[in-house]
């Protein structure tokens, strides 16, 4: 298992796009970073009455919604690649027993989420203090870095669960096309579309779209539709459905 | 050694491999041959464990390969050259495929210097060349220095040096007592490599046989020169075979030289020359096959 592991962990260094994918999630941190830069320089030339209207200038908020789209593409990367080329027959005649493919392309998928959604979101956290500087809140996102965990824990959470969401979708769909329109339709496009839904749905929908799930895992939006143990689970439902389904096919169906 | 045991593989309606059954041992190079669309992939990978069967079983050394833990060890193969992600160094593709079993880098190495691809270790897969990309392929087959071997038409894109190459790699590798399946679509090509046959046509075994019992099941007829025709016409044909004369020569149909030779002895009919003539292997090939030909010309 550790050979398979070290395998699919090599496979996924030895691909250029990888390392375009994390080039992206930098080019997103320098432009959250820009936006936190454009915000507070505005917010200094303000009366204080406007100031405190403020919202926060935290380079997470573009961070995020990003690198949930990137490491849900590097997930998918790692699976619809080798279908697309016909590796994953060479890949399966390696490694015949689909279960040690599997656990080890989503053992290095999590690993590599969580690591890269880490410290995309801790490197997010402290070029906004260094941009905010002394400033107060609400300029400044957060008082301290006590504040500031539940976030980037849940923030971690969430990019990590993107990472093995697209992966799941990766082995469910077979289809690098396939994922990223899902991708995109459940990041970008239904969040949305449930807003315009009569209430009570409109809530109800919108609390367990992708993009919602980490600030409600914080607990940071008192009275959202979601708890932080619900936003969890929800989360969890994600993964369950995506690679429960992408197990079911990789294991059933002919490579 | 490889089992076929009753394998049937069902695609909906159609079935591609249909109650196929044969072995190959050690020490041979087996060429398994049929028309497109026979088969012949389908049941390599359903060896390999890639297709399901829909019944029956293929086993390696008696075992299922996918229950194999490390199989390139057990096992090589070849099925398609450009089953490859093109965006990897072809250094980095062996690394990759060694390392899931366990194989050292200085094998990755000694392999691309067996194939003769060093020189463009450093270069991504994707800009090879078809025959490269087939060198390739067979260094992977090769890393874990397998008893069994499987190459799914490996002279594809291969230049005539390379055609050679391959040739001489496998009859050296069945030589070695490995047990060297090889499929093709082209009996010239397997009349020059295999020692023995499996043709399939329509998923059904057609026949399985040495390259040397299918020269004689489609032997055609003895060529005899006599001085003597009509006399010698007349023995052979009370020992039950057929004549027809051509440019004054006897085509005997139905009994083998040695026996025609041994009756004009016994008659004392001086005989000039005695040639069995068979049909081609490509002609006996195309025979065999001619009922399960699937995609066909039309021919006026």
């Amino acid at each position: 298992m550790t050979d398979v592991l070290a395998s699919e962990f090599l496979k996924l260094r030895t691909v250029r796009s990888t390392f375009y994918l994390l080039l992206a999630l930098v080019l997103a941190l320098a432009a959250g970073i820009l936006v936190a830069y454009l915000m507070t320089a505005d917010y200094d030339r303000q009366p204080p009455e406007v100031q405190v209207n403020f919202g926060a200038a935290d380079p997470g908020m573009v961070v995020l919604p990003f690198g949930q789209f990137v490491l849900g593409a590097l997930g998918a990367f790692a699976v619809t690649t080798e279908y697309g080329t016909g590796m994953i027959r060479t890949a399966l005649t390696s490694v015949p027993r689909r279960w040690s493919l599997l656990l080890a392309k989503t053992a290095v998928v999590a690993g590599v989420s969580a690591v890269v959604g880490g410290v995309a979101t801790l490197l997010g956290f402290l070029s906004g203090e260094w941009v905010t500087g002394d400033r107060p809140k609400p300029i400044s996102a957060y008082e301290s870095f006590a504040e500031a965990l539940p976030t980037l824990l849940a923030n971690t959470a969430s990019l990590t669960m993107m990472g093995l969401f697209g992966l799941g979708l990766g082995f469910l769909l077979r289809s690098t096309a396939g994922v990223l329109v899902t991708l995109c339709g459940l990041l970008f496009v239904l969040p949305g579309i449930t807003l315009l839904l009569p209430a009570p749905w409109n809530d109800r929908l919108y609390s367990v779209m992708p993009p919602v799930l980490a600030p409600q895992l914080a607990g940071e939006l008192p009275g959202a539709p979601l708890g932080q143990w619900a936003a969890g689970l929800a989360m969890l439902a994600y993964l369950a459905v995506a690679l429960g389904g992408g197990a079911a096919v990789l294991l059933r169906r002919d490579a | 050694m490889i089992e076929v045991c009753e394998l049937t593989k069902r695609y909906g309606a159609h079935r591609a491999v249909d109650g196929l059954s044969f072995e190959v041992k050690p020490g041979y190079v087996a060429g398994f041959l049929g028309p497109n669309g026979a088969g012949k992939s389908t049941t390599m990978r359903t060896i390999l464990g890639l297709d399901r069967p829909t019944s029956g079983e293929a086993l390696v050394d008696g075992k299922r390969y996918a229950d194999t833990p490390k199989p390139l060890h057990h096992v090589g193969a070849l099925l398609d050259a450009n089953a490859v992600h093109g965006g990897r160094s072809v250094y980095n593709h062996l690394r990759v495929l060694a390392r899931s079993n366990g194989i050292g880098v200085r094998r990755v190495v000694a392999t691309l210097e067996q194939v003769g691809l060093t020189g463009v270790a450093g270069r991504r897969v994707g800009t090879l060349s078809l025959g490269m990309k087939q060198r390739l392929g067979v260094a992977a087959a090769l890393l874990g220095d397998p008893a069994v071997l499987l190459f799914d038409e490996p002279v594809n894109g291969l230049d005539p040096e390379g055609i050679r190459w391959i040739r001489h790699l496998m009859r050296g590798l069945a030589a070695e007592g490995r047990t060297v399946l090889v499929s093709s679509h082209l009996m010239s090509e397997m009349a020059l490599t295999a020692d023995r046959v499996v043709v399939i046509g329509r998923g059904r075994l057609i026949l399985e046989a040495s390259m040397q019992e299918l020269a004689e099941r489609f032997q055609r007829d003895v060529l005899v020169r006599t001085g003597h025709p009509d006399e010698l016409a007349a023995v052979v044909e009370r020992l039950g075979a057929t004549v027809r004369r051509e440019d004054g020569a006897l085509l005997v149909h139905g009994l083998s030289a040695h026996d025609i030779g041994e009756a004009a002895a016994h008659q004392r009919i001086p005989v000039h020359e005695l040639t069995p003539r068979s049909a081609s292997l490509e002609d006996a090939y195309l025979e065999l096959t001619d009922d399960s030909v699937e995609y066909r010309t039309v021919t006026r």
